[in-house]
């Protein structure tokens, strides 16, 4: 409770902040897609299961497929049955589904909108939601502009609206000025959550802990201490059926725009004067803002070609589903950056993401120098790695420091061995999947996870100067067999500056 | 998602026995910790964020046991819990055990470690000098003291010393509201479970402001121990008088405000629940020790 609540009320103090949003109605559009069934609806469960919705509130599917409120009650009692992670309970089911209505309708069509107004008014006077509404756009980018504008357009002036906007933000960075200037006619900025559900998980959230709760790193966490960074988002999956998707998007704008500029901003931020939005999301600007554009020499793109995943053989993007046999959309890229400030200047930050690699794993190594001059035999230290500080994101959730320590026996041998934190270990219970976090914080009105216009804007940025330069160029695709670590040339990247690629 | 721990094959190393002393049970710890991690295959991971120490009377072992196995997952800690046995011979006996649950699709394990020690004779007046060797260094120490501590008492103050906060549940207790004086709010942190129980009704009630800021008059249906602390409540937020009408039942089901009734809170924490939400507490809670101040009056 803030000083100003607890003066006006004194029963207030003591009790803390509860983190159950005010009466609300969740209308998800999309609402009978895949995104829905596993993960916005199983979030929702989580959720009620942990009494943290609203005792006011109401959940609208609003989607083409034409449903009755049981039939889609039933559909998402499947997908809660098989992708929540808490044990079905009957009880927590029927509130829910208690809660939830459906309408089919065709985002073009004005009196489908009207359907739905209808029903959100029924809702405030039934369920006492007090006009507030959650719109959530779980749809195609196409689909957008015609449900901003009429959201806009329907308005109430009674209660509060927030829009979740479902990635991609756009396609580059005149389309995202473009749809932020479409949402921004409608909806103020503290109305829009865009959502880059990497920043709801746990381990990224933690990065922050590590980062600003612990004395010990900040002083280390520069130039200084430490010889460079290396963040992998590996994929072991192919395409997956999303290859429309993924023919205009390629990892450049599916993961690199979007996560893997995340948490490279997370790891080079200065610390935020407190964890409001704007304090945490102006200190992740300025690192975008601060990078340098990387020259086509620090970019390398790959594209797999038939292997081996995981002990099974696995087709090349361009034997996939819907792909086009000549395919040139990248499905692999490692860049070299440079954050150009006081802490970061020349410590390189080498960055990979790719599909049909070799493990599925989003890990950011931390690597400090070496030690100036050990004083030991050099045999005693041939096994001794630099310290290195490993941030699993996925998918062991933890942290491992990696030091030096005597093999037990006799004479001084030294050799590598990592103390884990694993927070399966730690704290044993299950961790709360990104979007429990992201819908509940959207319901509370609370940015500091989603990301803002301007910090979009500046990604596009980036990403637009690499595919420029791209342009003056055809690589010899593929160029990397699925189940490896990606293309030489990545490996070449590195190496040129005498470091390697770390095998976590 | 991180990997969940499975419950189906837990791999236990225990140890027991009669008559032993402080440097038994230590070695024997280590022993089975080092059996532990090469009978089971991968390493087996120790975190812990705190020893929770528990004081428990022979009529509150079954539940001071069934509470306890709710509560490792949130809490990773070293358990050690003490059954005092006065009147028995002196000496202590032991059992030891560490747990190594599998975290599901990996080779590590996490061990988990509960020592038990039955103290009898004279040893229950020197629980301190048992269990200071074997607190986790430099974390914090949790004291749940089940049934009724006698402040003043040698055995109570001396883990009062060692521990950081003293967890009762003054619902055990047979003398509330006068109790809540001996309370050793100036040596150590304290929390009171029944106060927590409160606390769904006390955010209810806190809506009822500025309705409430002339109450006269609070009709309790609960627990003597919920009552009280209610109405301590009230007398120290509001700085007045509030009288208390008191019908017992055996959970806090009613609170009338002036005649009014207070909208039943949702939910029902479960015992381990709600220590576990006492175990997130660290620093005093001035709010409840004003509130059981004013309750005693």
């Amino acid at each position: 409770m803030t000083e100003t609540q607890v003066a006006e009320n004194p029963l207030l103090e003591g009790l803390g902040p509860r983190r159950t949003p005010e009466p609300c109605v969740l209308v998800i559009f999309g609402a009978s897609g895949d995104l829905t069934r596993r993960k916005i609806f199983p979030a929702l469960y989580a959720l009620a299961y942990r009494r943290l919705l609203p005792e006011r509130f109401a959940v609208v599917g609003a989607a083409r497929s034409d449903l009755s409120d049981d039939e889609y009650r039933d559909r998402m009692e499947h997908a809660v049955r098989e992708f929540g992670r808490d044990d079905f309970e009957q009880e927590v089911w029927d509130g829910l589904a208690d809660a939830t209505r459906y309408v089919s309708m065709d985002f073009a069509n004005e009196s489908r909108e009207d359907k739905l107004s209808d029903l959100l008014t029924e809702l405030d006077e039934g369920r006492g939601t007090r006009g507030n509404r959650v719109y959530y756009l779980a749809v195609p980018p196409q689909a957008m502009p015609t449900i901003v504008r009429e959201l806009g357009e329907r308005r109430k002036t009674e209660g509060w609206t927030r829009l979740i906007v479902e990635k991609p933000f756009g396609h580059d960075l005149a389309s995202a000025r473009e749809l932020t200037g479409l949402i921004g006619g409608s909806f103020a900025e503290e109305e829009v959550f865009r959502i880059d559900h990497y920043l709801g998980k746990e381990t990224v959230q933690n990065m922050l802990a590590l980062r600003f709760a612990n004395g010990i790193f900040e002083p280390i966490w520069s130039r200084q201490f430490i010889d460079h960074i290396q963040i992998t988002v590996a994929e072991t999956l192919g395409v997956e059926g999303r290859a429309a998707y993924y023919e205009q998007a390629g990892a450049i704008r599916d993961i690199f725009q979007n996560h893997m500029l995340q948490l490279v901003a997370l790891t080079a931020m200065e610390p935020p004067i407190d964890f409001t939005a704007d304090s945490v999301r102006n200190e992740k600007v300025k690192v975008l803002k601060a990078m340098r554009t990387p020259g086509p020499k620090n970019v390398v793109r790959g594209q797999y070609g038939p292997g081996f995943v995981e002990g099974t053989e696995a087709p090349g993007y361009r034997d996939e589903d819907d792909v086009d046999p000549q395919s040139m959309i990248e499905t692999y890229v490692a860049a070299k950056l440079f954050v150009d400030n006081w802490r970061w200047a020349d410590t390189p930050i080498y960055v990979r993401t790719g599909k049909s690699l070799a493990r599925r794993e989003t890990t950011i190594a931390i690597q400090f120098q070496r030690a100036p001059h050990p004083p030991f035999e050099d045999s005693a230290t041939e096994e001794l790695q630099p310290n290195l500080l490993l941030v699993h994101v996925q998918p062991d959730e933890g942290v491992s420091l990696a030091i030096g320590a005597k093999v037990p026996g006799q004479g001084m041998r030294i050799r590598t061995v990592h103390m884990d934190f694993m927070y399966g270990g730690a704290f044993r219970v299950e961790l709360p999947d990104a979007y429990e976090r992201l819908i509940l914080d959207a319901m509370l009105g609370d940015q500091t996870l989603f990301t803002r216009s301007d910090e979009v804007e500046e990604q596009w940025s980036i990403v637009d100067a690499i595919v420029a330069g791209w342009a003056r160029d055809r690589p010899a695709f593929p160029n990397y067999a699925a189940g490896t670590w990606g293309p030489a040339a990545a490996d070449e990247l590195i190496q040129r500056d005498g470091r390697e690629w770390l095998r976590h | 998602m991180a990997p969940a721990l499975s419950t189906t094959h837990v791999h236990a190393e225990e140890w027991s026995g009669e008559d032993v002393g402080v440097g038994d049970v230590v070695t024997e710890l280590c022993r089975l910790r080092d059996e532990s991690a090469h009978e089971t295959e991968g390493p087996d991971l120790r975190t812990s964020v705190m020893t929770h120490l528990a004081w428990v009377p022979p009529e509150w072992e079954d539940a001071a046991l069934e509470t306890l196995a709710g509560l490792e997952e949130r809490h990773p800690s070293r358990g050690i819990l003490l059954f005092p046995r006065p009147d028995a011979e002196d000496g202590m006996d032991a059992k030891i055990s560490v747990l190594a649950f599998p975290l599901r699709e990996q080779r590590r394990h996490i061990a988990a470690e509960v020592i038990e020690l039955r103290l009898r004779g004279r040893s229950c007046q020197a629980p301190a000098s048992i269990v200071n060797p074997l607190l986790v260094p430099a974390l914090p120490v949790f004291l749940r003291w089940r049934g009724r501590p006698q402040f003043g008492e040698r055995n109570v103050d001396q883990l009062v010393e060692v521990c950081d906060r003293l967890i009762v549940d003054s619902r055990e207790w047979p003398d509330v509201p006068d109790a809540y004086g001996e309370l050793p709010f100036e040596s150590t942190a304290c929390s009171d479970i029944a106060w927590r129980r409160t606390e769904r009704w006390r955010r209810c009630l806190a809506r009822m402001w500025p309705g409430i800021a002339e109450l006269g008059t609070l009709r309790v249906e609960g627990p003597v121990a919920e009552a009280s602390l209610l109405a301590g409540w009230l007398r120290s937020r509001l700085e007045r008088e509030v009288e208390l009408e008191h019908d017992d039942s055996e959970e806090l089901v009613a609170v009338d405000v002036d005649g009014t009734a207070c909208p039943v809170p949702r939910g029902h924490p479960t015992s381990s629940e709600l220590l576990s939400a006492e175990l997130d507490e660290f620093s005093r809670d001035r709010v409840y020790e004003a509130a059981s101040r004013a309750a005693a009056r």
